[in-house]
């Protein structure tokens, strides 16, 4: 449970504020909002009742506080300590404008916001903090200031003052032409938190940090609890037992998800929403499922019938076999095994393969206090590291939880010690697709071949090389030292920061679209400007012998050359095809073979037209045949193979003019009934009519072969 | 399946493999074609007398296909796969009678089962023909060879029939030809040329033959004489692949034995049993600004879970699993909704924050699909804890850049000589989260078959961004003494696996076989087996033998060290271990039983008189559950639960 939270931000609505300053497009006011609102909605969205928030406005026109002196006038509670929802958002977007007064004292809102917090927490614990955005313009009084330092660390409240245009050293702001009383104010509110041992900045930095993403600290549970074994401690007396926990290494952080709403009912898009509150919230309902059951019932309309959920039994697919299984085969279906980590052998380290990490990591350490299992545990960890080898464990990590088998690792810090666990295939999980060497070329007779197009040349291996050496990255330790590691502190989840904050934004500002990433977000989806300056040369030199083509979008899946239609052998099989005295009508049972075998061998237009013409008939006919869907299939196979060969031989017009008119009766019901599922198999084959993006020659316009396909 | 496909639409993972440029259904079809010849009937002798290794080539492919099938079911459970015997003396095609002789469209040819998603019953069928000393009369006169010659024109006639019929529209449709045949119509250059033809309209049809040559004892399996005008270059469902049609060197030479023969058949066919399907296809390696070449994207590495459970109705002759349909509707007005009118939002402050279906879009959209090197680094500076899930394969393609696979080629022999790796931003496909990889080139391996274990090309690491990086939780270290460090290093010596390395191929998993046998079992109403066949279990036996002395070296330095270290006593360290070293220093403990943990012994024993003295209930819930955990129980539940589990877990002992 995180720690309770009572923030207070006090906003300078002064005047001046309004203004703006150094050439920014934005006032001082907008400029502070920015860093406010980005804090203020990081709280709203963690969704903590106990994350309170309380808002202050400094030097603004009116006076609301309950310190009725003088010295605390023109400053406004405008948010009381508490959880901060939309409508409070909403409220205050409305109010935080640039006042008409300048007058109001910093110092003073300091007071009130340490009061406000002293109420609100009383003595429980809390993380109190206070934080003062300003331009530092408005006169400022150091009376008492002491009794306010002391108060402060009594209570123990953080203080931040951010500034407008503020001198930083550290950061390397300096404001030319300062007022001198703003100069004043800075020395004051600097040693004002520097007392307080607060934090001190100038709103640049502030606003330029609030890019970096803030990574969310979630504390581990342990995964499992349980001993780590070597050998049968249940039947021999040789065997180990070391008592061991399990943490996550690294586990995805998933981004916040989106649920699904409906508008409600009444409220169109586009018109007003109520009256009451304009938030676009209000004017969304939820979405709930309801699921029903149905099976296959030739017999009954729509051959499906409904069937009640307390009428069916929970089973599972074996094949094509439904299996039902009874609650008592339950317990004998799912394997029976002990929790446990049980080791079951060692391996050499470079004799593994990297790639077989199938999983997150996990790190193992001994039992909490159990000094035994932490020095037993020692010993295996420098063994390992020692002899430069893994360990393979079984692992189950509950009773009845099937077993994975997992890799363990060594690691060995200077003060911390652990094995890093992963999973392992099995073998089901090793797909075996072959794939030819890279490095020579074996021809159909079993001759290697070393000089070939697709191998490379040793001039293309050296350029390769050097390229390769050229750009190395680089990254760097705090102190700013080259290290061998990867930049994973500095790369953040694009997707989970991006929703995030956009979120947050949309919540600011409903009206404004979507931005686009930060930059933070994609500082690694390019090389550095300075490696591709640096290996510029190498790879002018690599590029110009690799003499890489891009394939002209026209020719892509173009029918590639004639000799691939060979046999292994190189028999011309087109030449006893011709010889075949039956092939001169496509027959339905080998249609698909012949009507290719017939354009193949197609010498003029009229010899494509009449195959198409038979091929037409033979698939008008398959659909009026076709019970149900049964033929569907065939039908859309039948079909696309034509609109494939037709793109191909670069005759759109034969396709086009043919799927028109079986649109047509398929719609009107002329093949043997209701069609429009089968018209939904074409849609989502794509198979409608060929346009000019797919061959020039076509006559039909993208939008055209779009609208053939569109929904009814 | 039409439902399927429907259904399928609907589900939408990061990780299914799609063919988004094709109207085909990504689905694979597997017909085996075995040739029934004397020859092929002639079981081989095993060279071990012991085991009964006497096999014939027809029954090492039944027996292959049977496995095969099984396989399947687990790893494709949509995919359809059926065996066609032919050269058999009776013959089986779909309606067609076995007496109406004269009329039969493919003598000689058997369709044993029909291509289809294999039913349990098919499953039986196919087991009994592959063992057929335990089947009847009925099933052992399948396998009668005839007395004429079959015409492989009809053959490969009758798989043409078979494909256009029961897997139309099928990505991939493949025909396994086993046969010791090189030569079947030597004499007759008619049936030799039908032959050819009939071939042709099978890669027009879009199947693609394996042939899965077997030697005869007396020559070499001889590809030119016949097959080789059989059987195409690429593939023709797969043009840009590029075709692996090296027959397996051994498969061909196993001429002598059987057993040698079924192995390396099955490994031969294994490594064929599921067709190549791309995770993403022509997606840009982009090496440098400029530089582009195509890859295609494979998932060689996929956790394989059980197939989730469903709902059975049994109401009718046969059981069918109900489909489940879901409706969607408006939490106010209770009306049905269409998918085209949801909106989604995010909750914030008490309300919902909307975006419209667009602005969603554009905020998951990162930019074209890519693969995009951004530098280089050494090998080492991959660590090993750097990973959140399994890797992605890629292959080049020559599809969108000529001149990919030379260029791919001269990185993969860089980065594996150079040991390093190219550091990547990779989307994978439209929309898709970008991530950071490590991109590691991997080199091609070959089993003692000389079939492909793992083929040549690069490997895409997922790495994990801050975000998903846990702190370590505290720890306390007690760096042990370099004594007990040497008394580890002999231990873990003695354990090694064989040749020191992890094979995959080894451990099948128990929990998805188990799962899947008891299913068998329950279709066919067969008995349960007693007790699975578990490879992942440690050899407990194997361990004390070897390193059994070792072990307990180690444990005599354990504590050695721990009582120097704490002081032998538990007061002596600090109030946080209640776990001291109480019996072990003692030294009474009659057996040696190594445990650090050793309070628990006390617990071990006083549990194990209760149960003796059958008082386990007098026990308090605290020992009981502390018993229960040490021995890998569950230990939730009231008192009389882990009562019952630790009096079951002394029955199961005895």
């Amino acid at each position: 449970m995180a720690e309770k939270e009572a923030t207070v931000y006090i906003v300078d609505m002064g005047r001046s504020m309004g203004e703006r300053h150094h050439g920014r497009p934005i006032t001082d006011l907008e400029w502070a909002m920015q860093y406010v609102w980005d804090r203020i909605t990081a709280t709203v969205a963690t969704g903590r009742k106990t994350a309170t928030v309380g808002i202050v406005g400094l030097r603004t026109d009116g006076t609301i506080n309950d310190l009725e002196e003088e010295n605390f006038s023109n400053i406004s509670i405008l948010f009381g300590l508490g959880q901060v929802l939309m409508p409070d958002i909403r409220k205050l977007r409305e109010t935080i404008k640039p006042s008409n007064t300048n007058k109001g004292d910093a110092i003073s809102s300091i007071v009130i916001a340490m009061q406000m917090i002293i109420e609100y927490t009383k003595k429980n614990k809390y993380k109190r903090k206070i934080i003062l955005v300003t331009n530092g313009t408005g006169m400022m009084s150091d009376d008492n200031i002491e009794g306010i330092i002391e108060k402060m660390k009594e209570v123990n409240i953080e203080l931040v003052v951010i500034g407008a245009d503020f001198d930083d050293a550290e950061y390397g702001a300096k404001e030319e032409d300062k007022d001198s009383r703003k100069a004043e104010n800075e020395i004051l509110l600097r040693s004002l938190t520097e007392d307080c041992e607060g934090v001190y900045g100038t709103l640049e930095q502030a606003v330029s940090e609030l890019d970096i993403p803030r990574i969310k600290v979630t504390k581990s549970m342990p995964s499992f609890k349980g001993n780590l074994t070597l050998g049968n401690p249940e039947e021999y007396d040789t065997a180990m037992t070391i008592p061991v926990e399990r943490y996550f290494r690294t586990y995805v952080a998933k981004p916040i998800s989106a649920s699904s709403f409906v508008p409600r009912s009444g409220t169109e898009p586009g018109s007003q929403a109520p009256v009451k509150g304009n938030a676009e919230g209000d004017a969304l309902a939820s979405v709930r499922t309801s699921r029903t059951y149905q099976i296959t019932d030739e017999s009954a309309p729509g051959s499906k019938i409904d069937v009640e959920r307390d009428d069916l039994a929970k089973g599972y697919e074996y094949g094509r076999t439904a299996v039902p299984i009874e609650q008592t085969d339950e317990n004998v279906a799912n394997l029976q095994t002990f929790a446990g980590m049980g080791l079951v052998g060692f391996v050499q380290k470079d004799q593994y393969d990297r790639y077989m990490h199938m999983s997150n990591t996990n790190i193992i350490i001994p039992q909490r206090a159990n000094d035994n299992a932490s020095l037993a545990l020692s010993s295996l960890i420098h063994a390992l590291y020692e002899l430069e080898s893994y360990a393979v464990a079984r692992l189950v990590t509950k009773e009845s939880k099937p077993p994975m088998l997992v890799l363990l690792a060594p690691s060995v810090e200077a003060d911390y010690e652990c094995l890093i666990e992963v999973q392992l295939p099995f073998a089901e999980d090793v797909r075996s697709y072959r794939f030819p060497p890279l490095d020579k070329i074996i021809t159909v007779s079993g001759k290697v071949v070393t000089e070939h197009r697709n191998l490379p040349s040793a001039a293309l291996k050296d350029a390769m090389s050097n390229y390769v050496d050229s750009m190395d990255l680089v990254t760097t330790n705090d102190e700013g030292q080259p290290t061998d590691d990867l930049p994973i502190d500095e790369s953040f989840s694009p997707l989970l920061h991006r929703i995030e904050s956009a979120v947050r934004y949309r919540a600011v500002h409903p009206n404004d679209p979507v931005l686009d990433p930060s930059e933070r977000l994609t500082e690694f989806a390019h090389p550095s400007e300075d490696m591709v300056k640096n290996a510029k040369s190498n790879l002018e030199e690599l590029m110009s012998i690799a003499d890489v083509k891009k394939v002209p979008p026209k020719t892509k899946g173009r029918k590639r050359q004639r000799e691939t239609e060979k046999p292994l052998s190189g028999l011309d099989v087109d030449a006893l095809l011709s010889l075949e005295p039956k092939r001169t009508k496509i027959s339905t049972e080998n249609a698909i073979p012949e009507f290719k075998q017939t354009l193949s061998r197609a010498e003029n237009i009229d010899t494509i037209h009449d195959a198409v013409q038979q091929m037409a008939k033979i698939i008008e006919t398959q659909i009026t045949h076709s019970l149900g869907h049964s033929n569907y299939d065939r039908v859309i196979e039948g079909l696309g193979t034509m609109r494939e060969e037709l793109v191909d031989y670069e005759e759109p017009a034969v396709y086009n003019d043919f799927v028109r008119q079986l649109k047509g009766k398929m719609l009107r019901e002329e093949l043997g009934g209701d069609r429009r599922e089968l018209w939904w198999f074409v849609r989502k084959g794509k198979l409608g009519l060929i346009g000019k993006s797919e061959v020039d020659s076509s006559a039909v316009e993208e939008e055209e072969a779009q609208a053939f396909l569109a929904p009814n | 399946m039409v439902e399927d496909s429907y259904t399928r639409e609907e589900e939408n993972y990061e990780d299914e493999e799609l063919d988004e440029t094709s109207f085909k259904s990504v689905k694979d079809a597997v017909l085996f074609a075995i040739d029934i010849s004397s020859s092929m009937l002639t079981p081989r002798p095993s060279p071990d007398p012991k085991k009964h290794g006497d096999e014939s080539p027809a029954s090492a492919a039944l027996k292959c296909a049977y496995h095969l099938m099984q396989q399947r079911i687990i790893s494709n459970p949509h995919d359809m796969i059926g065996v066609l015997l032919y050269g058999t003396q009776s013959s089986k095609f779909y309606d067609e009678n076995e007496d109406d002789r004269g009329d039969l469209s493919y003598p000689h040819c058997y369709l044993y089962t029909d291509l289809d998603v294999p039913s349990a019953q098919e499953v039986k069928q196919l087991r009994s023909l592959a063992s057929p000393a335990d089947a009847d009369d009925e099933v052992r006169q399948v396998l009668e060879p005839s007395k004429e010659p079959v015409s492989m024109a009809n053959m490969l006639f009758c798989a043409n029939q078979i494909f256009t019929s029961k897997a139309p529209n099928f990505s991939s449709r493949r025909l396994f030809v086993v046969t010791d045949n090189d030569n079947p119509h030597a004499d007759n250059k008619g049936m030799r040329s039908a032959a050819t033809v009939r071939a042709r309209d099978l890669y027009d049809l879009g199947v693609n033959i394996e042939l899965f040559p077997i030697s005869q004892a007396d020559h070499e399996f001889d590809t030119s004489k016949f097959y080789d005008d059989i059987i195409y270059k690429t593939s023709p469902s797969d043009g840009d692949a590029p075709a692996y049609l090296q027959p397996d060197t051994n498969t061909s030479t196993a001429k002598g034995d059987g057993l040698s023969l079924l192995n390396s058949l099955l490994s031969s066919i294994n490594s064929r049993s599921v067709p190549r399907r791309s995770l993403f296809s022509n997606v840009p390696l982009e090496i440098g600004p400029n530089l582009k070449i195509s890859v295609n994207g494979y998932l060689l590495l996929k956790k394989q879970e059980p197939a989730r459970s469903c709902f059975v109705w049994q109401g009718g002759e046969t059981a069918q699993i109900a489909k489940g349909v879901t409706t969607l509707m408006s939490d106010d007005t209770g009306q049905e909704i269409e998918k085209s009118d949801i909106r989604k939002a995010y909750k914030f402050g008490g309300e919902q924050v909307s975006f419209t279906i667009e602005e969603q879009q554009a905020l998951r959209s990162f930019g074209d699909p890519v693969i995009r090197i951004i530098g280089f680094k050494p090998l080492s500076a991959l660590p090993f804890w750097a990973n959140v899930k399994h890797p992605s394969f890629i292959y080049p393609s020559e599809e969108d850049y000529i001149g990919s696979t030379r260029v791919f080629s001269a990185l993969h022999q860089k980065l594996l000589e150079s040991k390093k790796l190219a550091l990547v931003w990779f989307i994978p496909r439209r929309n898709a989260s970008p991530v950071l990889a490590a991109m590691i080139a991997g080199a091609e391996k070959i089993d003692e078959n000389g079939v492909q274990k793992i083929p040549p090309g690069m490997w895409i690491i997922p790495l994990p961004f801050a975000d998903d990086v846990r702190q370590n939780p505290e720890s306390t270290v007690h760096r042990a003494g370099d004594a007990l460090n040497d008394a580890m290093r002999d231990v873990v010596r003695q354990l090694q696996l064989p040749k020191a390395v992890y094979d995959p191929s080894k451990y099948p998993n128990p929990s998805l076989q188990w799962h899947y046998r008891i299913l068998q079992a329950i279709a066919l109403d067969e008995d349960f087996p007693e007790s699975p066949d578990d490879k992942t279990v440690p050899k407990y036996r194997q361990v004390h033998k070897r390193a059994g002395d070792y072990i307990l070296k180690w444990a005599e330095e354990l504590k050695l060290q721990a009582s120097e270290m704490f002081g032998g006593s538990v007061a002596a360290t600090s109030t946080l271990v209640k776990r001291g070293a109480k019996t072990e220093a003692a030294g009474e403990h009659p057996s040696k039983r190594v445990k650090v943990e050793d309070s628990e012994a006390g617990v071990e024993d006083e549990v194990k008189k209760c149960y003796a003295k059958g008082t386990v209930s007098k026990l308090t819930v605290a020992v009981l559950k502390e018993f229960l955990h040490a021995h890998g129980r569950a230990t939730a539940g009231k008192k009389a639960d882990l009562v019952d589990r630790v009096e079951q877990y002394f029955e199961q002992k005895i």
